[in-house]
């Protein structure tokens, strides 16, 4: 019974790990910069009430655009998160999460 | 032969360049100036920086929303001066000053005889004067006030704090709205006039009756002296203290170098961004309070972003239910500019002052953060407004080659005829031209 279990674990582990793999920074990024930007800042910085998004763990980035696009409140600017929210494919929301992950903000001058 | 063709070759030559001078002044493209403008980051790595002010030698003082009051001398050494409560490494601070959204440490003005008196103002969210107000987003809440301070000669601290204005108003709550934070509409720019008179921009604090109810420090552009009394001419009779009334948030503020008038430039409710002529006692024609103009109940009494709040639509849609200058008022000020029925996030505007600006000398800068919704473009940018003499009309609007693409927050001319731009992503630029 242990046996299977760590099986089907590391099977869950895999998969998860494959997820993250798969998805495309890059496209993450130019996703990003259409719409996410104009809040967030670049590179998910974070920018006047706006709160700081890059560094998170692409599960936590996941969940939380999973939550606002299924339309539930969790703050403030929750009517705002939700109305950009709900365009997001699940492609576009692993894109994100794996571009925000290592995100950083270079002053570009 | 070569002589007389070289001879005919000069004198051809010479006719074609005095034709072509002729034309080029007869059409005013002779000695036309258009200036080569450049950008770099004079400090980085700042937290919110909000607004700055200039000494004459070019020592810059400039707020960081929830950290404080800063000044980088001339020479280059940097002060923390006055905090808020928390904050870590300042000579003094206010353990009354706090920040909550876009509420915190906002405004900073020098006296225009600061050479002589060392005086400096200060706006900045407070919990000093809440007294029994404040318990819910439907009553009064003294929540912003505008402090003033000697400054040491060496620059180096800030003391003697007097309160001038005790009463602008502050949202202490979340509420259902788009933007619903607490600390919404704060307003906090500052400028001095050239009569010598603080002209301080409020906002609506996303309080439906605030903008038209002008006994409010809400929705209002006070002109004070440096005691916080009204300019005696100020016509609204409700507050002595008030100049105009009806305006959404006000944070850019400044005054044409020509002939003094006073200009605003507001950020618009997902339609149309203004910037505005003020007049003395002028409405600004902004009413977001429910069951008025034909609307109905609105969420938490506040119709600023509908109809339908939470979905993006077609931004003369909403301009027509909520309007941002409404025409059903006699004493409307009339706004020059709207961007193009846009809202995209102006927040700040300087006049261009120096011969180094060429063409673009006495035109407005605006600092546009780029807050696009609901299909409006972001559009982060410093635009550059020509303004009709009689201020209710642009003659053209562009795009300054800035080089960069920031959400711009503040915008102040220093000493040395540049313009410096503050952004939320924690810079402040020089921006020259030459």
């Amino acid at each position: 019974m242990i046996k299977l279990f760590i099986s089907f674990f590391g099977i869950v582990c895999c998969l998860l790990s494959f997820q993250a793999l798969a998805a495309d920074a890059a496209a993450g990024k130019m996703r990003y910069s259409k719409t996410c930007v104009n809040c967030h800042g670049p590179a998910g910085k974070g920018a006047a009430s706006y709160p700081k998004i890059s560094g998170k763990e692409i599960p936590y980035i996941i969940d939380k655009l999973e939550t606002y696009r299924s339309g539930t409140k969790i703050g403030p600017n929750s009517g705002l998160m939700i109305m950009m929210a709900k365009p997001l494919t699940d492609e576009e929301i692993a894109n994100l999460a794996a571009y925000l992950k290592d995100a950083k903000y270079i002053v570009n001058n | 032969m070569k002589v007389l063709s070289k001879v005919f070759t000069v004198i051809v030559s010479a006719m074609l360049l005095t034709a072509t001078s002729a034309y080029a002044e007869h059409h005013g493209s002779k000695g036309m100036n258009v200036p080569k403008i450049g950008s770099m980051v004079v400090m980085s790595g700042l937290s919110n920086p909000w607004d700055m002010t200039f000494t004459k030698d070019g020592s810059m003082f400039y707020t960081e929303k929830c950290d404080g009051l800063s000044v980088k001398t001339a020479s280059g050494k940097t002060h923390k001066l006055y905090g808020m409560k928390g904050s870590k490494g300042y000579k003094s601070s206010g353990n009354d000053l706090f920040c909550s959204g876009q509420a915190g440490m906002l405004g900073v003005e020098l006296d225009p005889n600061f050479k002589k008196n060392r005086t400096l103002y200060l706006y900045s969210t407070s919990t000093k004067y809440h007294g029994s107000g404040c318990k819910t987003n439907f009553e009064r809440c003294d929540g912003n006030i505008v402090m003033k301070f000697k400054v040491a000669k060496d620059l180096s601290k800030i003391s003697g704090r007097t309160d001038i204005v005790k009463d602008i108003q502050y949202k202490p709550f979340e509420s259902n709205q788009p933007f619903g934070g607490p600390g919404a509409h704060n307003g906090g720019r500052m400028a001095f006039g050239p009569e010598g008179y603080l002209w301080v921009g409020t906002g609506d604090r996303h309080r439906g009756v605030c903008p038209q109810d002008n006994s409010l420090a809400c929705g209002v552009v006070l002109r004070i002296d440096g005691n916080g009394k009204g300019h005696p001419k100020n016509k609204i009779k409700a507050d002595k203290r008030f100049y105009t009334y009806g305006h959404r948030n006000v944070q850019g503020l400044d005054f044409r170098p020509s002939d003094g008038q006073a200009f605003t430039a507001e950020h618009g409710p997902w339609h149309n961004d203004e910037i505005t002529a003020l007049v003395n006692g002028g409405n600004g024609g902004w009413d977001p309070h429910e069951k008025r103009a034909g609307r109905g109940a609105c969420p938490d009494q506040y119709c600023g972003y509908e109809p339908n709040q939470m979905e993006g639509m077609t931004p003369a849609v909403r301009a027509a239910y909520t309007p941002m200058s409404d025409t059903r008022f006699k004493d409307l000020m009339p706004p020059a500019w709207n961007n193009n029925g846009y809202s995209q996030g102006t927040g700040s505007a300087a006049f261009l002052k120096g011969k180094n600006w060429g063409i673009y000398e006495g035109r407005l800068a605006t600092g546009i953060m780029g807050i696009g919704f609901g299909g409006t473009p972001g559009g982060m940018r410093i635009d550059i407004v020509d303004l009709a003499k009689d201020g209710k009309s642009v003659k053209s609007v562009i795009h300054m080659p800035v080089g960069v693409s920031k959400r711009f927050r503040g915008l102040e001319m220093g000493p040395d005829n540049a313009l410096y731009a503050t952004t939320d992503e924690g810079e402040i630029y020089k921006v020259s031209a030459q």
